[in-house]
């Protein structure tokens, strides 16, 4: 690659983690002028971008609305770059994320879910207090790779289990892969429900999802 | 100060808003707020605020704050909004004190003043799961605890050997969560003894099922109703708010800000951490809040105790006892599990930091707690110790800073260490730690004596 489309990746990254959505989605479409390979770019871009936008939040130098803004520009240049793709098919791997029945705690969940965006997954975020049918049925309905839920209260964990459950009985629990987290949630009730991940924080959280996307 | 009712009807009738376009909203305000009224940490020296013109500029920040934002109704996703005038009146119209529990139990919770001199009130244990087996031995054990004015309830995933799952079974555990603390306090002599209801979650049917005045929540109880961060409220907290205010309990809310989150660093969690405690007062009529300044990734010590967010919490509370009628708590959840040194260092931090701010002490449990790991009545004897010291050592904010440099130097850098359960390093039968926790807790003390505390 010539060093003019390196210095042209290497400035729409930082677009995304300067947060710029207007120029991010105008540099990935000089990206795309240029002639660069979409598929090299958006695995570029977006590995290298959510490592940095990451480690910011972790070191406290950026904050919660950050990571929204950040996420923003990322699916901005992400769209732009993905329609020069062949195929309808994106290569990024989608998410439905819930906070489950019962629990109104948004936090923990939206970090999750900001972290994963700015890594360049598709979130499709449900908000708190969500029937586990509901989830299931978003999920199909959206194609989902994944299902990630989130419960901060011991009384509505049951409801991360009651998700596999209704998975199982539908003959789809092979179809995705589920990640719970959460105050109280520890590996070991990932592996007593059947979950296919845990993270014990947001940073963690994601590379499980990393993890499980190249399985 | 405005009715629940009209702030029910207002979660109606208030402007439609996209959540998100709310948490752009918050942030954005705030970070104008923080530059447009000067509020900046002055730099790790300053483990309390010591400019009195911060304090006018907060307060007057977090009200032109509530003013601009209102509050956001996740239930309707509609905005209350509120003027000035309603919000000054909330403030005056507060309570500046609580009775609670009845007869010879009956206690004044009250509004402290800063490097104040009278003794903290306090609330130990619990805000964390335990199993039913050890439930009233654990209420006991906490109320045995003389200087102890309140319990609150705890949470756990069983209840008669089934699990708690719907609305249902999720009644049924609210209705024995506060039946086994009444039994736990008239087993420690003290039936009078005020309980809080520490919701099971925040559906309604569970919420409302443990009123009973035989069994359950009496009219001199409370609960805790707590807004959710970024100054959200719901329909069946509200329904729960209006619902207790008929009955006649006292509520109690987690008013502290997350920096880190959409109000940015610690200057705009300062900003929240004095609008929220107001906006809860207004939005379910709550009265005692734990207040102050912890982060969005409560992880580390290093996250929640230590600076900056010492200095922000000082601010938030000093702004809150001197321009509000809002009664603080200072909430006390050490990184490290309980059965440790780290956590009696960090228990520590926020009892010496405490009565200087002018806030009693909630003394819930270890940030991430297991069911039956949360907390033991050693550390909740432990903190009145450690507030008891400071108020009767007469230590100012410089003295009490010295102190806190001390202990961070230590404890710092350390990882979080999971602890004990509370079976293994406490006699819940004979009241007293284990004798290695006991060894732990004489060595913590020596040490902090060296540090310029004078523990007796």
């Amino acid at each position: 690659m010539s060093d003019q489309n390196e210095k042209l990746l290497n400035e729409l990254k930082e677009a995304i983690i300067n947060c710029d959505e207007a120029e991010a989605t105008e540099l990935a479409h000089k990206v795309l002028d240029s002639g660069i390979d979409p598929v090299y770019s958006l695995q570029k871009v977006i590995g290298e971008s959510a490592v940095i936008i990451g480690q910011k939040f972790d070191d406290g130098e950026y904050f919660l609305p950050h990571l929204v803004m950040a996420g923003d520009a990322m699916m901005a240049a992400s769209k732009v770059l993905e329609s020069a793709l062949d195929t309808d098919s994106s290569i990024k791997s989608t998410v439905v994320l819930a906070t489950v029945e019962a629990d109104m705690h948004s936090v923990g969940k939206n970090i999750v879910g900001m972290m994963l965006k700015a890594s360049g997954f598709v979130v499709h975020d449900l908000g708190v207090d969500v029937k586990s049918s509901e989830i299931i049925d978003k999920a199909i309905a959206l194609n989902a790779d994944f299902i990630a839920l989130s419960s901060l209260l011991t009384t509505t964990m049951p409801y991360q289990r009651e998700v596999i459950d209704e998975l199982k009985a539908r003959g789809i629990r092979d179809k995705f892969k589920v990640v719970i987290g959460g105050g109280p949630v520890r590996q070991e009730w990932a592996d007593k429900i059947g979950a296919d991940g845990y993270g014990k924080d947001a940073i963690e959280a994601v590379k499980v999802f990393k993890k499980l996307s190249s399985k | 100060m405005l009715s629940l009712l009209e702030v029910a009807e207002r979660t109606q009738k208030g402007p439609k808003m996209l959540e998100k376009d709310w948490d752009m909203k918050f942030y954005r305000t705030i970070t104008r707020l923080v530059k447009e009224y000067e509020i900046k940490y002055p730099g790790d020296e300053y483990w309390f605020n010591m400019d009195d013109d911060l304090v006018e500029r907060a307060f007057e920040a977090a009200l032109t704050f509530l003013e601009e934002m209102g509050i956001y109704c996740i239930s309707t996703n509609r905005v209350v909004e509120l003027t000035r005038k309603e919000i000054l009146e909330c403030i005056n119209d507060a309570p500046t004190e609580i009775i609670m529990g009845e007869g010879r139990d009956a206690r004044v919770f009250k509004q402290r003043k800063i490097e104040g001199k009278e003794l903290l009130n306090f609330c130990p244990g619990h805000h964390t799961p335990f199993t039913e087996d050890l439930a009233n031995l654990v209420v006991k054990n906490f109320a045995q605890i003389q200087r102890t004015d309140f319990i609150e309830g705890f949470n756990f995933p069983v209840v008669d050997g089934r699990e708690i799952i719907g609305s249902p079974m999720e009644a049924y555990a609210a209705r024995r969560q506060l039946a086994w603390m009444r039994e736990g306090i008239r087993k420690a002599g003290r039936p009078g003894l005020a309980i809080v209801y520490y919701p099971i979650n925040t559906r309604v049917a569970s919420l409302l099922a443990g009123m009973d005045p035989d069994y359950g929540l009496r009219r001199t109880d409370g609960i805790l109703l707590s807004l959710l961060p970024d100054l959200k409220m719901e329909h069946d907290m509200l329904a729960a708010a209006i619902t207790y205010e008929d009955y006649g309990c006292f509520k109690l809310s987690g008013s502290f800000a997350l920096s880190g989150g959409f109000c940015g660093g610690v200057e705009g969690a300062i900003i929240e951490g004095i609008a929220k405690p107001i906006a809860c007062t207004i939005a379910y009529h709550d009265y005692i809040h734990y207040t102050g300044v912890e982060h969005v990734a409560a992880l580390s010590a290093q996250k929640i105790l230590l600076q900056p967010y010492n200095w922000g919490r000082s601010v938030v509370n000093q702004v809150l006892n001197t321009k509000t009628h809002v009664i603080c708590m200072a909430w006390v959840i050490p990184t490290s599990g309980c059965g440790t040194e780290t956590h009696l260092f960090e228990s520590a931090i926020r009892c010496i930091e405490a009565p200087i701010n002018g806030a009693n002490l909630y003394a819930p449990r270890h940030s991430r707690s297991r069911v039956n790991g949360g907390q033991t009545p050693l550390e909740a004897e432990w903190m009145l110790e450690v507030s008891d010291a400071v108020i009767e050592q007469g230590l100012d904010r410089i003295k009490a800073g010295e102190i806190l440099k001390k202990i961070a130097a230590k404890i710092g850098d350390r990882k979080p260490e999971t602890g004990y359960l509370i079976n293994e390093c406490y006699d819940l039968v004979h009241h007293r730690p284990s004798p290695e926790y006991q060894k732990i807790y004489e060595s913590v003390k020596e040490e902090l004596t060296k540090f310029g505390l004078n523990l007796k």
